[in-house]
């Protein structure tokens, strides 16, 4: 097998005195979708900032595309950013779209900074406009004369341009009305790239991720394929999360069981 | 950027009046009549439109004489205070820990600073002129600018679309040009305009201390000034540079708040919405 | 008796003149839950709003009828509504944070509410402040009185306003969207807690949500509100088993095809 687009090994976090990371182990091969579930503060977003060098590692190692790049520099960062090889897209595509520049600057920026002609960087913009459904008439209007939903496939789009071995989303479906969820999760289920989801919501990750891996308190507690854990979970918290995410069933029978887990998990 | 100004009609207005300003900056000096001293403190007349002053001076040419060192003078103090403050503000932000560290405490020091003392002890070191006058109160009030830079840069700089830039490898110099500049720009025009009004009033402060202008080279704060002890004979005389000082400030304070309006998306939207109405 | 009833409702946006919420109708007896299922934007929260007599400035009720307790609402005077809400009907939203006072502790503001609602004493304001913080099992109710909002967390926050809520005993409970901003294990724990207040207390509960799902958890009818029509309304599990209008088919292929729903149904089979 090839080696794996992603490899954590043994990764530790700290901000100031405080462990937000022990000791992840991941793979991703390339192509693989794995989630990544945790709770408010548990350390998920950690993991995806460590993987983009914005905070460093205390301890382990990092390995993207082939690179350690663990003990890269700024400009070692910079460069290997411009590569375009890992990709980023986060969960309010208001915030991360610059409201001052058009549709078309912001999706060609990560070409412009590697130095693509414009012209050329653009015609690669509308060739993506098509595979997240958009109109190319877009290109030219402002973040905030289009909805939500096409907001979010323009940061999609955005992150695909430099043709990305790896795509890191960050709650990518949250802030979205139904209609834009499914469409979202239909194109990056379509996507060749490896995507690392991270999500408080199991739910939203279950139907596109091949493996699932559960992060709870700054620990990787459970890694598996994603049937796997949603019918067994093994680790109390994974069970107490399968039974809380709410489904189309009633879950009044899974009262007691939760109520359970609730008293193991807090002692 | 100076195009979509003058969509409006405030900045067409603004920049008008400055264009005349600088005009007669200028001009000025050659134009102004060249009248011989006659009898001091003498009302308006056809000889002195605005009369003499305490000396008997025409006050008319020396208002126009006056107008190059004055403009010169508070243009050179907004520019200054531009590039000290404006740039580690940015930077200050963008730069990392250290830079911030070490500028935060400069600009605590020049605030610290009584103004005089350090206007004469730079002007005892550098020689005294109008230009070393200048680059000291423009270096003094170039913490207004520090701040403002930063304060608005800090809010862009950890907006989630710097962030993505970064992600891309994009360096400080694009993330300035490309998303911080736009931003920015605004609070800072609004401070130049307030230090421009302030430059004219320092040019003529100054004056009275022997720094920067020597007398008896007229500016229009020290006209100003002047004036004010006459007004028992002459109570209409700080009328004209009162008014030059006056009509100058307001139109930076507009060209300002234009820039203000006409920057950004909601300013582009602005501009957009007065084409569709004027069709 | 119906403890709210809400008939035919429109409502209308006086600013940009369109009806924004058209002929809602549903009603609420003791010990009843029903959901309202919509995106923002479809009319939910002004329906809620209505009920509750804050409509936004320019909003009015342009017709149909709201009743509280067999009371109808229209023509309600301000004192009339203050002995209303809290007393007979009561909400709970998404930000919790932002309806309680960050300077008081966030026991006095329950006491508070109970000091003026039940006319209690200070001593016994406090009592019962304390047993509400325990019945919406809150761990160390006595520790949480003491605490301010930013030493909360926003489940416990959310705790704290559902508290403050039944303070005084209402008929109807509202929540709007009020486990959305949680994660799904402490909304987990919200949704439990409203069971169990539905069950001890025959409270009536008005549970609204942009997804299905927590709405399947609660409640014993639905209504599908899209863009201020309701397109869709019956006893939940027909609604989910054989759902009609196009949008109710979205909301439920989404956790079919995408959520965990699509895993558990193999399991059942």
């Amino acid at each position: 097998m090839s080696e794996p687009i992603l490899r954590v090994a043994d990764l530790s976090v700290s901000y100031g005195r405080q462990r937000v990371l022990h000791g992840v182990t991941l793979d991703v091969e390339p192509g693989e979708t794995v989630g990544i579930i945790g709770e408010t503060g548990s350390g998920k977003s950690t993991l995806a900032r460590a993987v983009l060098g914005l905070v460093p590692a205390s301890a382990g190692s990092l390995r993207v595309d082939g690179s350690d790049v663990t003990r890269f520099s700024k400009r070692q960062w910079r460069a290997f950013r411009r590569r375009g090889v890992v990709q980023y897209v986060f969960q309010d595509p208001l915030r991360s779209l610059d409201p001052d520049l058009t549709i078309a600057d912001s999706l060609i920026e990560p070409l412009l900074v590697r130095g693509v002609a414009r012209a050329e960087a653009v015609a690669r913009a509308e060739e993506l406009l098509g595979r997240v459904r958009l109109d190319p008439d877009l290109l030219g209007r402002l973040p905030g004369a289009i909805s939500g939903g096409q907001r979010q496939r323009v940061a999609v789009a955005r992150a695909l341009i430099t043709d990305p071995a790896l795509v890191i989303l960050d709650e990518p479906v949250s802030a979205l009305d139904a209609a834009n969820r499914v469409l979202v999760l239909e194109i990056l289920r379509e996507l060749d790239a490896a995507l690392l989801f991270i999500s408080h919501d199991l739910g939203s990750v279950a139907g596109i991720a091949d493996r699932v891996a559960v992060i709870y308190r700054g620990e990787l507690v459970e890694d598996r394929p994603t049937r796997e854990l949603i019918t067994a979970p093994a680790h109390a918290y994974t069970r107490l999360l399968v039974s809380s995410v709410p489904t189309l069933r009633s879950a009044t029978s899974d009262r007691a069981a939760r109520d359970e887990l609730r008293a193991l998990l807090s002692a | 950027m100076l195009r979509r100004i003058l969509t409006l009609r405030a900045g067409r207005l603004a920049v008008g009046i400055l264009l005349v300003v600088a005009l007669l900056a200028i001009l000025g000096p050659w134009v102004a009549p060249d009248v011989p001293t006659a009898k001091p403190l003498q009302s308006l007349s056809g000889d002195h439109w605005l009369g003499t002053d305490y000396l008997g001076r025409d006050v008319f040419s020396r208002l126009l004489e006056g107008s190059r060192d004055s403009v010169l003078g508070s243009v050179l103090v907004a520019l200054v205070a531009l590039v000290v403050g404006v740039v580690p503000g940015l930077l200050s932000v963008l730069l990392g820990r250290v830079f911030e560290w070490t500028t935060l405490r400069l600009v605590d020091t020049l605030v610290a600073l009584p103004f005089l003392v350090f206007a004469v002890a730079v002007t005892a070191l550098l020689g005294n002129g109008l230009t070393q006058a200048m680059l000291v109160t423009g270096v003094l009030v170039s913490p207004l600018f520090y701040r403002v830079t930063r304060a608005a840069t800090l809010a862009v700089a950890h907006s989630q679309y710097v962030e993505a830039a970064r992600i891309s490898g994009a360096s400080i110099g694009w993330i300035v040009r490309r998303h911080v500049w736009a931003k920015v720009l605004p609070p800072i025009a609004v401070a130049l305009a307030q230090t421009i009004g302030v430059g004219f009033i320092i040019v003529s402060s100054l004056t009275f201390l022997g720094i920067g202008v020597q007398p008896p080279a007229p500016t229009w704060g020290g006209l100003l000034a002047s004036d004010l002890n006459y007004l028992h004979y002459r109570p209409f005389a700080p009328l004209a540079p009162a008014l030059l000082i006056m009509v100058t400030v307001w139109a930076s304070n507009l060209l300002a708040d234009a820039i203000r309006d006409v920057s950004g998306a909601a300013g582009r939207a602005l501009v957009d919405a007065r084409k569709v109405a004027a069709r | 008796m119906t403890a709210l009833a809400v008939r035919d409702l429109h409502i209308r946006d006086l600013v940009g003149d369109r009806e924004i919420v058209r002929g809602v109708s549903f009603e609420l007896t003791p010990g009843k839950v029903v959901g309202i299922v919509g995106e923002s934007g479809s009319g939910k929260t002004l329906t809620c709003r209505a009920a509750l007599g804050i409509l936004p400035e320019h909003f009015v009720v342009s017709a149909g009828s709201i009743e509280i307790g067999g009371r109808d609402i229209a023509g309600l005077s301000d004192a009339e509504w203050t002995g209303l809400r809290g007393s007979t009907i009561s909400a709970v939203f998404q930000d919790p944070a932002s309806y309680l006072n960050p300077s008081m502790r966030v026991g006095a503001q329950i006491a508070e509410v109970i000091r003026v609602k039940k006319r209690a004493s200070r001593r016994e304001a406090r009592r019962r402040a304390v047993e509400l913080l325990a019945a919406v099992h809150l761990r160390d109710p006595a520790l949480v009185y003491e605490q301010y909002t930013y030493e909360l967390s926003g489940g416990m926050l959310q705790r704290v306003l559902i508290a403050a809520a039944i303070a005084a005993d209402p008929a109807v409970l509202i929540a709007d969207e009020a486990t959305t901003a949680l994660d799904v294990i402490v909304q987990a724990e919200i949704l439990d807690l409203l069971a169990d207040l539905r069950a001890r207390a025959g409270l009536a509960l008005l549970v609204v949500s942009h997804d299905l799902a927590v709405i399947a958890q609660l409640c014993d009818e639905v209504l599908v509100l899209r863009d201020g029509e309701v397109v869709e309304r019956g006893e939940t599990a027909d609604v989910l088993h054989e759902p009609r209008h196009e949008y109710t088919r979205l909301l439920i292929s989404e956790h079919e095809q995408y959520g965990l729903d699509k895993y558990l149904e193999a399991v059942d089979v």
